[in-house]
C-alpha cells in the first residue's frame, strides 16, 4: 500500500516555515519526584527525565509503554506484559506512580505499561537510581510518576485517531478486512462549580492483534477494549488548607484465541482477559505559614485480575485464574524551608492485601501491614552546592524491616558546568506470590512452585505421604524471604556550552544483593519438581548514559542518546574466575570459560541508542522522526553450562523508526498522522508483544 | 595425443570423477559406534524414546532401558539385562550402573567435576556410588546434579559442559564416560522450537567413553 506514502508527501508539502525559537534547555522545567516536592530540574541532584504532554502528543503516544520506549535507557521487556528495564533492572525494581501513589497489580513482578492510558497525563518524570529513601519497596532500579492535568481552567476538548496495519504484509487498506484496526478516542472536560474544580478525563481504546504467540497456527484478529476515566478535583477549605484529589478507574477486557501443535495434536485455546482497577486518592495540604506545610494523603487502591482459559479440544482443562489486589495507605508530611535549608518528615501506614486462585485459596486474604517514616534535608550552600541526604525507614509485619538512605550532591561551578553525585539504597520487599503462591502447572509437565511462607510445610506433608523422591540441597535454606537490596550510585555531569546545546553524561553502578530467585527444593516420585523462592543471588549492572540536545537552527532539534550497559550475576563470575564453568567445543570437548566470554544477565543489551529529529516552524506544525536501536541479547541458556556466553541463544538486536507529524486545518482543529515501526520490524518469537507497522491518522478538536 | 581439448575433458573428467568417489555416509541421526585412538564415540543411542502421551498430556516412553557395554563397545540386547554383558543402562534421564538394585555386576559410578580430557587416571581413593533404585542412583537423577540441566521454560536438556561420569564397570573395570549430547542427531532444538520437535528428538545419547 503506498497511499501511506504518498499522504505523507502531501503532509509534508503543507509545512511552511516561521516559528519560535527557545533553548533546549529543561533546566527550568519543574520535577516533583526526585525531592517530594516542587524543584526545578537544574537544581535537583539525581538524574531526571521529563516527558512533556507535548512531547507525548507529538510522538502520538497513546500508552506508557509507547512512550517509555523512545526513552534513553528504558528497555521494553515480553514476559507477562510489557515491562520496563532500567538501568538494567528487572521491572519488578521499577516503581511506578501516578501522582506519587504506586500502581499495583503485577504479574511475575511485571506491571503491563499497556494497562496505563495517557490522556490525562500531563508529564511523565522519570528519576533514575534507588529512590526508595522517599518511596519505600520497588524503587530500586528508580521511579517513573505520572503526574495528571490538574483541574483549574475551563476546558473541554476531544481527538479521535483511526491506526490500521498489517503485521503480515505491512500495509493495510483502512477499514479493509485483512487490516487490524484501531480506534482510540479521548475526551477532557475541566470546569468549576462553587469552589470545587474538577477536570475528567475519559479514553476508551479498541484494538485488535493477532496473538504473536510463536507456532500459533490461528493467526486471526482479537480485540482489545480498554477504558479509562479519570477525575482529578480541588477545593480550598478557608485560607491555608487545599483539598486536592484523583480518582481513576481502568479496565482492560482482552480476548486471545490461538490453536497450538503439541505432539502433532491441535489445540485451540480461548482466552478471556479482564483487568480492573480503582485508585483514590485525596490530599489536604495545609500551609501554616510561609515556611511550613503539611499534607495528609490517603489512598486506596483495588485491582482485579481474571483470566479464562478454555480449551476446545480439552475441555475439562480449563481453568479461571483471579487475582485480586488491594492497598489502603495514609500518609504525612511535612515540609519546612529555612534560607538555606529544606526539610521534609514523613510518616505513613499501609495494609496490603491480596487473594487468588494461585494461593491455597481464593477465601483466604493474605495481608500486609507496613508501618513507615522518612526524612529528607535538602542544603544549599553558596548557590553553587546542593546536597540532599534522606532516609526511610519501612516496618514490616510479614519479615524483615528495611532502611535506606540516600545521598546526593550537585556541584553548579558555572552556568555552563554541572557536576552531579548520588549513593543510596533500594529495597524490594517480598511480594505475595513469592510467599504464597501455590501452583501446580499441569499442562507443562507438572511442576509445583510453592511460596515461602508454605513450602516447607507442604513438602514435609508431601513426604510424610511417599510423594517425595529427594529433597535438594536448597530445600535445607528455605527460610522466611527478606526484602531484596540494592546500592546504586550515579555520577553525572552536564555542559551546556551554548543555548542550542546541551550534553549530559551520567555513569551508573548498582549492586544487587539477596535477589529472590526460584529453585528447585524437591522432586516429585513420578519425577515432576518442586520450586520455592530464596534470597540468594548477587547481580550487579553498570552502564554510562549520555544524551546530546541539539537546536542548529530555530525548527529544528536533534536528539542523540546512548546508553552502553553491562550486567553480571556476582556467583557466576565467581565461579568463573574460579575455572568452574566450561564450554563445549564442536567437537564435545569442553575447556574451561574465562571471564571474558561471559555475557552477564538474560535480556539485558550492551547497546541501546536512538536519534529523533523534530521539525517545528509553527506551534502545531510539526514533524518528528524517532529511530530506536536496541542490539542483541541473551534469550536463553543452550549450551548447559550455568553462565550465559556466546554460545547460548540470542534475540538479533534491531532498528524502529517512528514517524508523526501534524498541522492545524481550523483554529481549534488539529490533525495529526503517523507511522508507528515504519519498516515493520518483528520478532514473533522474542517480541511477541511488539507490533507490526501501524498507521494512523488523529483529529483533535479544542473547544 | 592429438587433440589438446580432449585431453583437456577427459582431464576434467577424471579429477571430477575423483571427487565424485562414493565416500562413506554417516547417517548422522542412526545409531553409530565409532572409536579414535582409544576414545569410542557412541551417537544416537535412544533411551526409551517418547512413543506417547499420558491422559495428562505428558510425553511418556514405553519404559524400556537401553543397555551399554563399556568393555564390548556393544548395545546390549534387553534379554541379557540380568547378566553381567552390560555396564550403562539408559532410560530418558536415568543412568543406571550393573549393581545391587540395578543388576548382577560390579558396577559403580560417580561424578568428576572436570572436562574429560583431564581425567588421566582415578584416584586409589576414590569412592564409587552405587545404584539404591528407586530412591538413589550413583548417578544422581535431577538438574544441575550430575551431568546435565533441564531448563524449565525452554523445555530444553542440555548436558553440562565439563562433568565427567566415572564408571566401574560390571567385571570392576575403570572407564571416564562425557555424554555430550540429548538429541537425535547431536543437534540441541533450538530454545525457539516447537515443543513437538523437542519431544520427538529428545532421549538420543551421545557420549565419549574411554577404559583407564
Amino acid at each position: 500500500m503506498k497511499g501511506g506514502i504518498l499522504l505523507w508527501l502531501v503532509f509534508l508539502i503543507h509545512f511552511c516555515s516561521w516559528g519560535q525559537s527557545d533553548s533546549v534547555s529543561s533546566l527550568q522545567e519543574v520535577v516533583i519526584t526526585a525531592t517530594r516536592q516542587e524543584r526545578r530540574v537544574g537544581n535537583v541532584a539525581v538524574p531526571v527525565t521529563l516527558i512533556q504532554k507535548t512531547q507525548i502528543q507529538q510522538a502520538g503516544s497513546l500508552r506508557l509503554r509507547d512512550i517509555l520506549q523512545e526513552q534513553n535507557g528504558l528497555v521494553m521487556t515480553s514476559a507477562f506484559g510489557v515491562g520496563l528495564q532500567m538501568q538494567g533492572l528487572n521491572p519488578e525494581h521499577t516503581l511506578i506512580l501516578v501522582d506519587g501513589q504506586p500502581l499495583v497489580g503485577r504479574t511475575s513482578g511485571v506491571l503491563d505499561l499497556n494497562r496505563i492510558a495517557l490522556a490525562g497525563i500531563k508529564r511523565i518524570e522519570i528519576v533514575k537510581g534507588p529512590s526508595s529513601s522517599l518511596y519505600g519497596s520497588e524503587a530500586m532500579a528508580g521511579v517513573i510518576n505520572l503526574i495528571t492535568e490538574s483541574p483549574g481552567k475551563k476546558e473541554l476538548s476531544g481527538s479521535i485517531r483511526y491506526g490500521t496495519g498489517n503485521p503480515e504484509s505491512g500495509w493495510a487498506l483502512p477499514f479493509s478486512s485483512n487490516g487490524f484496526q484501531q480506534v482510540d478516542l479521548a475526551v477532557q472536560v475541566g470546569y468549576q462549580a462553587g469552589k470545587w474544580r474538577f477536570r475528567h478525563s475519559n479514553n476508551f481504546l479498541y484494538s485488535e492483534a493477532i496473538s504473536f504467540r510463536p507456532f500459533s497456527t490461528d493467526r486471526v484478529p482479537r480485540p482489545t477494549h480498554r477504558l479509562t476515566h479519570q477525575t482529578s478535583f480541588d477545593r480550598p477549605i478557608g485560607e491555608r488548607t487545599e483539598l486536592k484529589g484523583l480518582i481513576r478507574f481502568n479496565q482492560d477486557r482482552i480476548q486471545q484465541e490461538f490453536a497450538v501443535q503439541n505432539n502433532g495434536q491441535l489445540i485451540e485455546s480461548y482466552g478471556r482477559e479482564k483487568n480492573s482497577e480503582w485508585n483514590i486518592q485525596p490530599t489536604i495540604t495545609h500551609r501554616f505559614n510561609q515556611r511550613l506545610k503539611m499534607h495528609t494523603r490517603g489512598f486506596f487502591t483495588r485491582y482485579t485480575g481474571d483470566q479464562r482459559l478454555s480449551f476446545i479440544q480439552q475441555p475439562d482443562s480449563s481453568y479461571l485464574d483471579r487475582f485480586e489486589q488491594g492497598l489502603y495507605r495514609i500518609e504525612q508530611q511535612v515540609d519546612w524551608s529555612l534560607d538555606k535549608s529544606t526539610f521534609i518528615v514523613g510518616t505513613g501506614y499501609q495494609l496490603d492485601q491480596a487473594r487468588s486462585t494461585r494461593y491455597d485459596a481464593l477465601d483466604r486474604i493474605k495481608q500486609n501491614r507496613v508501618a513507615y517514616a522518612f526524612f529528607q534535608w535538602e542544603w544549599a550552600l553558596h548557590d553553587k552546592w546542593i546536597s540532599v541526604v534522606g532516609a526511610r525507614y519501612d516496618d514490616n509485619q510479614l519479615f524483615a524491616a528495611a532502611l535506606t538512605p540516600k545521598w546526593s550532591v550537585k556541584y553548579k561551578p558555572s552556568e555552563k558546568w554541572s557536576v552531579q553525585a548520588s549513593v543510596g539504597q533500594g529495597f524490594k520487599a517480598p511480594d505475595f506470590r513469592q510467599l504464597y503462591l501455590n501452583f501446580t502447572n499441569n499442562a507443562a509437565g507438572g511442576y509445583s512452585v510453592y511460596g515461602t511462607q508454605d513450602a516447607i510445610r507442604v513438602i514435609t506433608e508431601l513426604q510424610r505421604l511417599g510423594q517425595i523422591a529427594d529433597l535438594q540441597p536448597d530445600f535445607s535454606n528455605l527460610s522466611s524471604l527478606t526484602p531484596e537490596y540494592s546500592t546504586g550510585s550515579n555520577l553525572g555531569v552536564s555542559y551546556q556550552p551554548a543555548q542550542s546545546l546541551s550534553i549530559r553524561l551520567n555513569g551508573f553502578r548498582n549492586d544487587i544483593r539477596s535477589l529472590i530467585d526460584v529453585r528447585q527444593v524437591a522432586t516429585r516420585v513420578d519425577g515432576s519438581q518442586i520450586f520455592s523462592y530464596l534470597n540468594v543471588r548477587r547481580a550487579f549492572t553498570q552502564g554510562l548514559e549520555t544524551e546530546v540536545k541539539w537546536r542548529p537552527q530555530a525548527h529544528w532539534t536533534l536528539q542523540v542518546g546512548y546508553q552502553w550497559l553491562q550486567t553480571g550475576d556476582k556467583d557466576e563470575l565467581d565461579r568463573i574466575k574460579k575455572g568452574m564453568e566450561y564450554l563445549r567445543a564442536p567437537d564435545g570437548s569442553s575447556r574451561v570459560m574465562s571471564t571474558r566470554e561471559y555475557i552477564g544477565l538474560p535480556n539485558r543489551s550492551e547497546h541501546q541508542a536512538q536519534v529523533k529529529l523534530t521539525y517545528q516552524p509553527a506551534e502545531d506544525r510539526f514533524l518528528f522522526i524517532r529511530a530506536l536501536y536496541r542490539s542483541r541479547w541473551i534469550v536463553a541458556n543452550s549450551n548447559g553450562n550455568g553462565v550465559h556466553d556466546d554460545q547460548d541463544e540470542v534475540a538479533s538486536g534491531f532498528l524502529q523508526v517512528n514517524l508523526s507529524g501534524g498541522i492545524p486545518i481550523r483554529n481549534n482543529l488539529k490533525l495529526q498522522a503517523g507511522i508507528e515501526n515504519l519498516f515493520n520490524y518483528q520478532d514473533v518469537i522474542y517480541l511477541p508483544n511488539f507490533p507490526g507497522r501501524n498507521l494512523y491518522l488523529t483529529l483533535n478538536y479544542t473547544l | 595425443m592429438r587433440n589438446p581439448i580432449l585431453l583437456l575433458t577427459a582431464l576434467i573428467a577424471l579429477t571430477a570423477c575423483e571427487k565424485d568417489k562414493p565416500t562413506p555416509t554417516i547417517d548422522q541421526r542412526a545409531y553409530s559406534v565409532t572409536t579414535n585412538g582409544n576414545v569410542v564415540t557412541v551417537r544416537n543411542l535412544p533411551a526409551d524414546t517418547i512413543v506417547g502421551t499420558t491422559s495428562q498430556g505428558q510425553p511418556i516412553g514405553a519404559g524400556r532401558y537401553t543397555f551399554f557395554s563399556l568393555e564390548s563397545n556393544q548395545w546390549i540386547p534387553n534379554s541379557d539385562s540380568n547378566s553381567n554383558r552390560w555396564d550403562l543402562a539408559f532410560a530418558g534421564t536415568t543412568v543406571r550402573v550393573n549393581n545391587l538394585t540395578s543388576g548382577p555386576g560390579a558396577g559403580g559410578a560417580f561424578v568428576f567435576n572436570g572436562p574429560f580430557e583431564t581425567l588421566t587416571s582415578v584416584p586409589a581413593d576414590s569412592t564409587f556410588r552405587v545404584d539404591n533404585h528407586p530412591v538413589s542412583y550413583a548417578i544422581p537423577r535431577g538438574s544441575g546434579r550430575a551431568w546435565y540441566t533441564y531448563d524449565g521454560p525452554t523445555n530444553l536438556l542440555i548436558p553440562i559442559p565439563g562433568r565427567t561420569l566415572v564408571i566401574r564397570t560390571a567385571s570392576g573395570q575403570r572407564a571416564k564416560v562425557d555424554i555430550f549430547n540429548y538429541y537425535r542427531g547431536g543437534v540441541t532444538p533450538s530454545a525457539s522450537a516447537p515443543d513437538s520437535i523437542k519431544i520427538r528428538d529428545q532421549r538420543f545419547f551421545h557420549f565419549r567413553f574411554t577404559k583407564f
